[in-house]
């Protein structure tokens, strides 16, 4: 009995050491914590927002930010290799042209894009400008915004997804896409340090290139300087700012921004008076459905706007000078209207042409010379595979 | 006996205690609405007739009101805060969420006299730049015309002595005194109240628009006399309301016709607003 006793009580010893080895074991078999990327610090230039529009789930990182540097201007973007295929996000967005084609592009004539199938985009494209600082929706009408119901629709990343993939961008397959960098030297590793994965897939593509762009800011242009006290502005320019912010001068300031709003735009919708028959699918009012949004499109921000163009969602005007002229003399009513375009009965705001030519004057002072030329947004001068 | 008394002592120490040092609270919140002869406001919609004769509709309200204070039957003030411990609330009616102020913030049980006011800012509250983020950064008051920011922006379209629809913003903020030749034989004058902006000193104005001379802070007081009860540990629920026709009418007759589509730069238009104002909130109790 005494050994009998002995015996269970050295098996339930046993049993218990086992289970204690085995919960040790559990703990070691943990996997090691993944590579923790490092937090890339945005920082807030003067008076800019500190909200800023960063999905919870692709926060931006150093490692990220670089990937996405290297993708944005790989032309293998496109899922394919041949000279004649590539393209990527800097064939139309190019940093010199404040990520935009530029009306003097050698391929897209007049700055009007066409995709690998030979389609031209619906509308022109828009600057990759402060783009972290939007909340309203991205694209022309906006059809990209953070609650929207459909779940590829609400981000940058979004934007990017469709981008590889429609006809008139780069018209590629993304699963295509995502073997093509697998097999690229270099590439599985840096997705391993922006992501903890060397397996490559097309969301961490991305969201790698959404993470470069949301570190595009534009805060030194001569205007930031002046909003800063660090330098004064021309006469003419002190005269264009002032009409730029007057209802009774160019009365640009509600939606373009000025003193309170550096960005120079709401990322608001308007119907800004272009025309008086509304047949284009693509308006705000594809979005909400508000026949009162008819004809309206995004204020784009007029940073470095005198490289913009063309202008307007259908590139209609060529020139800044277009453009004032039409804010000034061309004005159309119709019911859709915005109401902030209370100039509208006289056909706009009526400017002179030295008021017209203060004002260019000023929306000149919107120029940011170190955006344009900042290294760290700039091409590569090799990509990972040493291409 | 003495076990009686300090029976009694003990009684009376906690009836005491129970009379004077337990106070109880509770939480109030604010319904807007907005309503055009005391129906709620329909947006976009050319059904409406203001004192002046003018048929109108409005597009949007954007509105800030600040120093809210609840008002006790003592007279006590209790100041409602934002979560960032500020008493400003902005309020838009494209931004349903604005439409309700529920800090969460406790106030004394009782009775409550009535609320009140400032619309818009005074003017050591109204400084460029306190907001940086939207919706309320795009309140941004120009600074050549005296900055901070719009108390109001009332946006819509009326149809004019022409018979055509015609956009006018009714905005409030801080009115500009201009430079006037007639009343000063050309001499400058100040008009004691001017705020000197230095980015603008070398400013020559266009044809159109004299020199600011000065500039005129338009907020005003709000005072709403209607008693409600702050139930303990209750919510009490109470409606602001704006009665948007009386802007154009409360005191004196706002003309569209006659002021046009823009009237930040005439104070003698912001003026009319400026008087009617304090007539335009009711308050009721909530639902």
């Amino acid at each position: 009995m005494k050994l009998t006793y002995k015996f269970v009580q050295g098996i339930l010893l046993g049993f218990l050491l086992f289970l204690v080895a085995c919960s040790d074991k559990t703990e070691i078999v943990d996997p090691p914590p993944a590579y923790t990327p490092t937090p890339y610090e945005l920082e807030i230039p003067y008076a800019f927002p500190t909200k800023l529009n960063i999905p919870g789930d692709n926060p931006l990182t150093v490692e990220g930010v670089e990937l996405g540097r290297y993708l944005f201007y790989d032309g293998r973007l496109s899922g394919r290799t041949h000279p004649d295929s590539l393209m990527s996000c800097s064939s139309c967005h190019i940093q010199e042209n404040n990520f935009e084609p530029g009306v003097d592009h050698p391929v897209f004539e007049g700055g009007f894009v066409h995709g690998l199938s030979g389609q031209q985009t619906h509308h022109v494209v828009l600057p990759l400008v402060n783009l972290v600082w939007n909340s309203s929706g991205y694209g022309w009408n906006g059809s990209f915004y953070n609650n929207n119901e459909n779940p590829n629709q609400r981000q940058i990343e979004d934007i990017v997804t469709l981008s590889v993939i429609a006809p008139d961008e780069m018209y590629g397959d993304t699963s295509r896409v995502k073997a093509l960098f697998q097999s690229l030297d270099g590439y599985p590793e840096l997705f391993y340090k922006a992501f903890g994965s060397d397996q490559i897939t097309f969301k961490n593509m991305a969201r790698a290139i959404a993470q470069f762009v949301r570190t595009l800011v534009s805060a030194d242009a001569k205007i930031d300087r002046y909003l800063r006290g660090e330098e004064q502005l021309t006469q003419s320019e002190l005269n264009g700012f002032i009409l730029f912010t007057t209802e009774e001068g160019a009365d640009c300031f509600h939606c373009h921004g000025g003193f309170g709003n550096p960005l120079f735009t709401t990322h608001l919708f308007y119907n800004n008076g272009k025309d008086t028959i509304f047949d284009d699918p693509l308006d705000r009012f594809a979005v909400t459905g508000d026949p009162m949004h008819k004809g309206a499109y995004k204020a784009p921000t007029l940073r470095n706007i005198s490289l913009s163009g063309p202008y307007m969602h259908d590139g209609r005007f060529a020139t800044l000078d277009e453009v004032i002229d039409f804010y000034s003399h061309d004005v159309k009513w119709s019911d859709q209207v915005d109401p902030l375009m209370h100039h509208v009965l006289r056909g706009g705001v009526q400017l002179t042409p030295s008021e017209k030519a203060d004002v260019k004057a000023f929306i000149t002072t919107l120029h940011d010379e170190k955006f344009l030329n900042n290294p760290a947004y700039s091409r590569p001068e090799k990509f990972p595979d040493q291409n | 006996m003495p076990i009686m008394t300090v029976l009694l002592f003990f009684a009376f120490a906690s009836c005491q205690k129970r009379n004077t040092t337990e106070e109880s609270f509770g939480e109030t919140a604010f319904h807007i609405n907005h309503l055009i002869d005391n129906e709620e406001l329909k947006t976009d919609a050319l059904i409406y007739t203001n004192a002046a004769g003018n048929r109108y509709m409005v597009t949007e309200i954007q509105w800030f009101i600040t120093n809210v204070r609840l008002v006790a039957e003592d007279g006590t003030e209790h100041i409602v805060s934002n979560q960032d411990e500020e008493s400003v609330f902005y309020i838009d009616t494209d931004i349903p969420e604005s439409m309700t102020i529920n800090t969460g913030q406790k106030f004394p049980a009782g009775e409550y006299a009535g609320v009140k006011f400032t619309f818009g800012f005074d003017k050591a509250e109204n400084q460029s730049h306190r907001f940086v983020n939207p919706p309320q950064s795009y309140m941004f008051w120009p600074i050549y015309l005296g900055g901070g920011y719009h108390y109001m922006k009332l946006n819509g379209k009326w149809i004019n002595q022409q018979g055509k629809t015609e956009p006018f913003n009714f905005h409030l903020g801080i009115g500009q005194e201009y430079y006037d030749e007639s009343k000063t034989n050309g001499a400058l004058y100040n008009f004691g109240r001017s705020d000197s902006y230095e980015h603008c000193s070398g400013y020559q104005p266009p044809s159109v628009l004299p020199p600011v001379m000065g500039f005129i802070h338009n907020y005003f007081t709000v005072e709403l006399n209607h008693p409600f009860t702050i139930g303990q540990d209750q919510t009490s629920s109470l409606e602001l309301l704006m009665h948007i026709e009386q802007w154009f009418k409360a005191k004196r007759i706002y003309d569209h016709d006659e002021w046009g589509g823009a009237i930040m730069q005439q104070q003698d238009a912001m003026e009319i607003g400026i008087q009617n104002g304090p007539m335009v909130f009711e308050l009721r109790n909530g639902k």
